[in-house]
């Protein structure tokens, strides 16, 4: 297999853009018609994931190291949409149709032969991981809702059972799917240490116009049922570390950094820990309530809420009863809460930046993309080594 | 006339074997021999006319023949190769799921319109809440005052230095009179104090009441809203402006 040879006429394909992902699976729809159903109706995202797949397969085709575990990967996480080997030839058929059908007259006997190459030791890697795979785990868990509470008209927390043990590493997350979405899968991180009985939580926020949080959070009530892929993801607790430890979690970016929290406080003396937990507003805050608990009753943890989209209250507060009502804000979120005494205003990164500097820390860092990068850039000048920083940001998760 | 039964042959059509048998000639005129000449050339002509229209349609044929050929080697045109039967098939997918997308995609963008809209509500919503709790609490405290107020002038002060005039009462948890008033003073104090909370609390209370009423209305029409869309399924708009 010429490496280079394949990478060159690949990205004269992918100059092509949409319009190559596009006929491969319709070629792959024509020639299998029963593939069809294992996809989605809206193919937009499919045909952009399968682009960027095959684009960091060509990358590192010639650094079998990196590749291998990407692969492999890949395969483990195709066992949840039923994909099994049989299916692999009819994809490498449509795959070398549609490289053929792109190239042109640049198409010759050695490419061909490089993409056979290619593609049978992509398919080999992925099935044999996928084979590994199903000797411990299941192709997916089925669970079922046992509690859904909705903290904030867009935000809620879930509780679910699943039907087996589901075994992961707090900070992790499993790709979700509802029944009136099928073929939709959205990653979501578990909100707990794993517990005696297995159930976790999930924290989701509805993104307008998405097709599955909206059900989640809207549509989602005891006994619904939902599947769960393998548990994936790499912010996790550094446990060979006694560093103490910040945690600075972005809205619902708090569900795996919750978890973390719990695993730590399993620990028998367990660091400092600093939870900065931020929200545009303090309607936001939707797990407040159950934080500041922690707080009071775990000496070793200190929770900073911080509200970036509120004005710094007004202190001279009218009647007094005027500020009791203001802090209740929205939906409960004042339900013997802390009303206003600790909480910060400003962008969550500054507020970060505000209370360090942080030497000697670890850091742990979930949220909207924006604001995970911005707290990983203002910890890194207050203290905080760049290698002793884990982030996810919200773009990761929706893999 | 003297003329042979020459089949009869409408333009278009060949003339057969068949109908060549059964030609029957007239016979000669008396001491003349064989076939009348006439009818025979006559015949012989026609012959030959049908035969050159034979040919022509022969080699009008083939090239026919030649064309179907090529068109088939080509594959366009009435029947394709399977290839090209392939890429057409292809084709016609691609172009549905382009449209599947189109559709899906904006039934996404009206749904992010749509929440997006009802989340300007739910915030107008609120702040107007929050203006209507403010106003109330305002016109409470203004309304306990006055009878406050009221309340020491009906009891006349026995001495000169009982507090009097318009002052805004210190609320609750006020301070009391300044040091070393009299019991009578203390006593108005209480009183107007006490005066002061009941009717706060009562206007307060009567507006609170009215307030909520008109909350758990709303209440009732969003979830009525909620439930007429798809039961938690498509997600229609939170509230109703």
């Amino acid at each position: 297999m010429d490496a280079q040879r394949l990478k060159e006429n690949f990205a004269a394909v992918a100059e092509q853009g949409d319009a190559v992902a596009m006929f491969f699976y319709s070629d792959l729809f024509v020639r299998n018609p029963h593939l069809r159903d294992m996809f989605p109706i809206g193919m937009t995202g499919q045909r952009d994931k399968l682009l960027r797949a095959l684009g960091q397969i060509v990358s590192k085709v010639d650094d079998l190291p990196s590749l291998v575990p990407f692969l492999q990967q890949l395969g483990r996480d195709h066992r949840r949409f039923g994909i099994v080997a049989e299916h692999f030839p009819n994809v490498g058929a449509s795959l070398l149709a549609t490289l053929r059908h792109f190239s042109g007259a640049a198409w010759t006997e050695d490419v061909e032969s490089d993409w056979n190459a290619a593609y049978s030791l992509v398919a080999k890697v992925m099935l044999e991981a996928a084979d590994e795979n199903a000797l411990t785990s299941p192709a997916w868990w089925n669970g079922q809702v046992i509690a859904a509470e909705r903290r904030r008209f867009d935000i809620a927390v879930l509780r679910v059972q699943p039907d087996r043990p589901l075994p992961y590493t707090p900070g992790q997350s499993v790709a979700l799917e509802v029944p009136s979405r099928l073929r939709h899968w959205r990653y979501y991180s578990m909100a707990n240490a794993p517990r005696p009985d297995h159930t976790v939580d999930f924290h989701v926020r509805l993104v307008d116009g998405g097709p599955v949080s909206p059900v989640l959070v809207r549509g989602t009530k005891p006994g619904d049922r939902v599947r769960m892929g393998a548990p994936v993801g790499t912010l996790t607790l550094d446990e060979s570390s006694d560093r103490d430890v910040l945690l600075v979690a972005g809205s619902t970016g708090l569900a795996p950094l919750k978890a973390i929290l719990e695993q730590i406080a399993g620990r028998p003396v367990p660091p400092r820990v600093h939870l900065f937990f931020g929200a545009r507003d303090r309607d936001g805050l939707y797990d407040l309530e159950h934080l500041s608990k922690l707080a009071a009753e775990l000496p070793w943890l200190t929770v900073v809420p911080a509200v970036s989209d509120e004005p710094v209250p007004d202190e001279s507060g009218g009647h007094g009863f005027s500020a009791l009502l203001g802090s209740g804000g929205g939906h409960g979120t004042g339900r013997g809460g802390p009303a206003n005494e600790g909480i910060e205003h400003g962008d969550l990164p500054d507020v970060v930046a505000r209370r360090g500097p942080w030497p000697g820390h670890d850091a742990y860092v979930c949220g909207p993309a924006a604001m995970a990068e911005a707290a990983v850039e203002r910890l890194a000048a207050s203290g905080v080594a760049r290698d002793r920083i884990r982030l996810e940001s919200f773009a990761d998760a929706q893999r | 006339m003297n003329s042979p039964n020459l089949p009869v042959v409408p333009d278009g059509s060949r003339l057969t074997p068949g109908e060549l048998q059964s030609v029957v000639f007239a016979r000669a005129a008396l001491g003349r021999r064989g076939y009348d000449e006439d009818q025979v050339r006559e015949f012989l002509q026609y012959v030959e006319r049908e035969l050159v229209q034979i040919l022509n349609q022969k080699a009008a044929l083939g090239e026919e023949v030649n064309r179907l050929r090529a068109q088939a080697g080509r594959g366009a045109g009435g029947v394709m190769a399977p290839e090209d039967a392939h890429f057409q098939a292809v084709r016609i997918l691609s172009q549905a799921q382009q449209t599947a997308d189109l559709y899906v995609a904006d039934a996404e963008r009206y749904t992010r319109e749509l929440a997006h809209e009802a989340r300007l509500h739910r915030e107008a919503i609120l702040s107007d809440a929050k203006g209507r709790a403010e106003q109330m609490l305002e016109d409470a405290h203004r309304k306990a005052a006055e009878v406050a107020d009221a309340a020491v002038r009906a009891v006349p002060p026995p001495a000169a230095t009982a507090p009097s005039g318009p002052g805004v009462p210190s609320g609750p948890g006020g301070a009391p009179g300044a040091g070393g008033a009299s019991s009578d003073d203390r006593r108005h104090e209480l009183e107007r104090e006490i005066a002061y909370l009941r009717t706060y609390s009562e206007v307060y209370r009567t507006h609170l009441r009215s307030y909520l009423e008109a909350l758990l209305r709303n209440v009732d029409e969003w979830e009525s809203s909620e439930r007429a869309s798809v039961p938690g399924d498509t997600p229609g708009p939170p509230l109703r402006g």
